[in-house]
């Protein structure tokens, strides 16, 4: 061997040592945590929800539903099944996996965890922005929210680090004129009272005035004594927009109230929800019990809240 | 500057194949060290690594567990958030520390005594098996906090449990090889480093070529003359300068006939470059050849020859055949 060839002995060692295999190395120092699920996982959890919902909507039977949904998804699905199921009409199969716009995972260091799926129903003409969440770990992954907005609507863009969504405290305002729970206790106040302060720091939106004009409604019957309380349910989830804002999943509870006067009923139209669980309508006092899931744009900086989809409907009533 | 490195490049080198040699003599061709099977004394139905006893990634690992009497077992490895998650609640035995190849230290940590749910109907494990009296995991860990557990299924325990565990890299061996020839290599040049330095600081001087700075090898001539005597046998001897030139002298005294010394081969020879080779100094000297001896015979009554001595030449007659034939 000659000095000439020593360099080509050398080269040829180090690439047989870098590339013979790939060194075990230690891992970093950072305490655990995990991106639960990826693309072909939420897939699969998509498609098992399609074929749940699809059973139970061809059954008129919402028990099916209690191993794909919880929470207020369940219980506006449970009401609007009861609901067909006594006016003898069907439900939507609702399918989620018709397309999938947008997959935001977030990282977590303990259970609860979830994440968030944009898909878009072009038959219904919304988009769902629907929230999966798993408890614990031998629970399966329940729809726990699911906002709907109009196709038009372009969800704001997403922060994230090194690929996983980043979530935000619900009780943390940094970057933003409130915070998630803030912005949803105030949505709140400002739909029972449009007159309040708090209601000045909400941006008017569609889903506002809807509500403002059915209560007013309700309030101008001849004889009943309407009331509508708003409340706001804890925030759990709340992702950050790439301006520094958050997008928020909010459950808002409303209750309709009915005092009438002796001699007096309160109906509502055939078809409708309020009247297939109130066949006989209200004649002294009546309650209908509301959930409402709005998905709120919190803007960074100073900009004030608007809700952006909702997801909603009756779930319980008491009268007569 | 060249010779400073060649040790240093030597030492490294050899350390290297040392490395590369031990590696590949304890993981072996199939690039594994086992080691097991080990009881784990336990009653309850959980054995499971703390958060951060698996600190490696990329590591290859083998996981054995057995159980007597055919009882079902699980194993698997999974997500530290998702295990501890699982286990939370549950009486386990949790591995707190462990050192190669098999130095472990357990806590017991209360709970429930059953699991929550059957491991086998969950989805998040990255390597899972399960199995009567025996199950096994082969996988590479992730870059991500993982836990290992060992669970009882069903209504019974891992009471006698064995372990058996093994780890390695995946091409480890190649990894070994490719050091020890690598750090062959390095040493090799290393001492090629060394000589060509030698060879720039204490060798001869070499022209160089006038492009390039590559050495070449240099040529010295020597011309050198060359006597040789040629005997009767036309065999060449070689002689020296002052033994020629006596030759010479004796044999122009003698008459041009007896002329033994070839002209031709006195002339200097050129010679190339077998000429550098250092003359040898047991080469014979030049000698002068005598005459050949008179024989004297006597021939007797019956024409026989018989040779005669020169002391007993007196008693006898001499007659010269050659000039009786002239």
């Amino acid at each position: 061997m000659s000095r000439r060839s020593a360099p080509v002995v050398v080269l040829l060692a180090c690439v047989l040592v870098l590339t013979s295999c790939t060194v075990p190395r230690p891992r970093d120092d950072r305490p655990a945590s995990t991106v639960p699920i990826d693309r072909a996982g939420v897939e699969r959890v998509l498609s098992r929800y399609d074929q749940v919902r699809e059973a139970a909507a061809k059954l008129l039977d919402p028990k099916p539903l209690s191993t794909v949904e919880s929470g207020a998804v369940l219980a506006i699905d449970t009401g609007s099944f009861d609901v067909a199921q006594r006016l003898s009409r069907g439900v939507g199969s609702d399918g989620t996996s018709d397309q999938v716009e947008r997959l935001a995972v977030p990282r977590f260091t303990a259970y609860p965890l979830w994440f968030v799926v944009e898909v878009r129903d072009p038959a219904a003409k919304v988009n769902r922005v629907q929230v999966f969440e798993r408890g614990s770990a031998v629970d399966p992954w329940f729809l726990v929210a699911s906002p709907e907005t109009v196709l038009s609507t372009r969800l704001p863009e997403l922060r994230e680090r090194d690929g996983a969504a980043l979530t935000v405290d619900p009780r943390s305002a940094t970057g933003m004129s409130m915070s998630p729970q803030e912005a949803a206790d105030r949505y709140a106040a400002a739909l029972e009272d449009p007159s309040a302060s708090q209601a000045r720091t909400i941006e008017s939106d569609d889903f506002r005035a809807q509500m403002r004009t059915a209560a007013r409604r309700n309030a101008a019957l001849d004889g009943v004594r309407f009331s509508q309380t708003w409340k706001s349910e804890k925030v759990t989830h709340a992702l950050r927009t790439a301006d520094g804002g958050a997008l928020v999943f909010a459950t808002l509870e409303r209750v309709d109230s009915y005092r009438v006067r002796d001699g007096i009923q309160v109906t509502w139209p055939d078809d409708s929800p309020q009247k297939a669980l109130l066949e006989s309508g209200v004649s002294s006092s009546g309650r209908l019990r509301y959930l409402h899931q709005v998905l709120v744009e919190i803007p960074g900086g100073s900009g004030r809240p608007r809700v952006i989809g909702q997801y909603g409907g009756v779930v319980e009533a008491e009268g007569p | 500057m060249a010779r400073r490195l060649a040790w240093p490049l030597v030492a490294v080198g050899l350390l290297l194949a040392l490395a590369g040699a031990a590696v590949m003599v304890v993981l072996g061709p199939d690039s594994r060290f086992t080691t097991g099977p080990h009881a784990v004394r336990t009653d309850g139905v959980a054995v499971v690594t703390a958060p951060d006893v698996i600190t490696y990634r990329g590591l290859q690992v083998d996981v054995l567990v057995e159980v007597p009497v055919n009882k079902p077992v699980f194993v698997g490895l999974g997500n530290t958030v998702d295990v501890q998650d699982y286990l939370a609640g549950t009486r386990r035995l949790e591995v707190t520390s462990f050192r190669a190849p098999w130095t472990v230290r357990t806590a017991e940590r209360r709970g429930r005594p059953a699991l929550p749910g059957a491991p086998t109907a969950l989805d998040w494990w990255i390597a899972d098996s399960a199995g009567l009296g025996g199950a096994s995991i082969s996988t590479t860990l992730p870059d991500t906090p993982v836990s290992l557990a060992i669970l009882a299924v069903g209504a019974s325990d891992l009471s006698g449990l064995r372990v058996t565990f093994a780890y390695g890299v995946r091409g480890g061996f190649g990894l070994g090889l490719g050091a020890l020839l690598g750090g062959l290599g390095l040493a090799w040049s290393g001492v090629l480093l060394r000589r060509g330095s030698v060879a720039f600081t204490g060798g001869p001087r070499r022209p160089r070529r006038e492009r390039g700075s590559e050495p070449e090898e240099e040529v010295e001539v020597v011309e050198e003359e060359v006597y040789v005597f040629v005997d009767e046998h036309g065999v060449e001897h070689e002689i020296t300068a002052e033994e020629a030139a006596r030759l010479q002298e004796r044999l122009a005294a003698e008459g041009p006939d007896s002329t033994a010394l070839d002209p031709g081969a006195a002339e200097p020879a050129a010679t190339g470059p077998a000429a550098t080779e250092p003359a040898a100094t047991d080469e014979p000297a030049a000698r002068v050849v005598p005459p050949p001896p008179v024989v004297y015979v006597f021939v007797d009554e019956d024409g026989v020859e018989h040779e005669v001595s020169e002391d007993e030449l007196a008693d006898y007659e001499v007659v010269d055949d050659e000039e009786r034939d002239r």
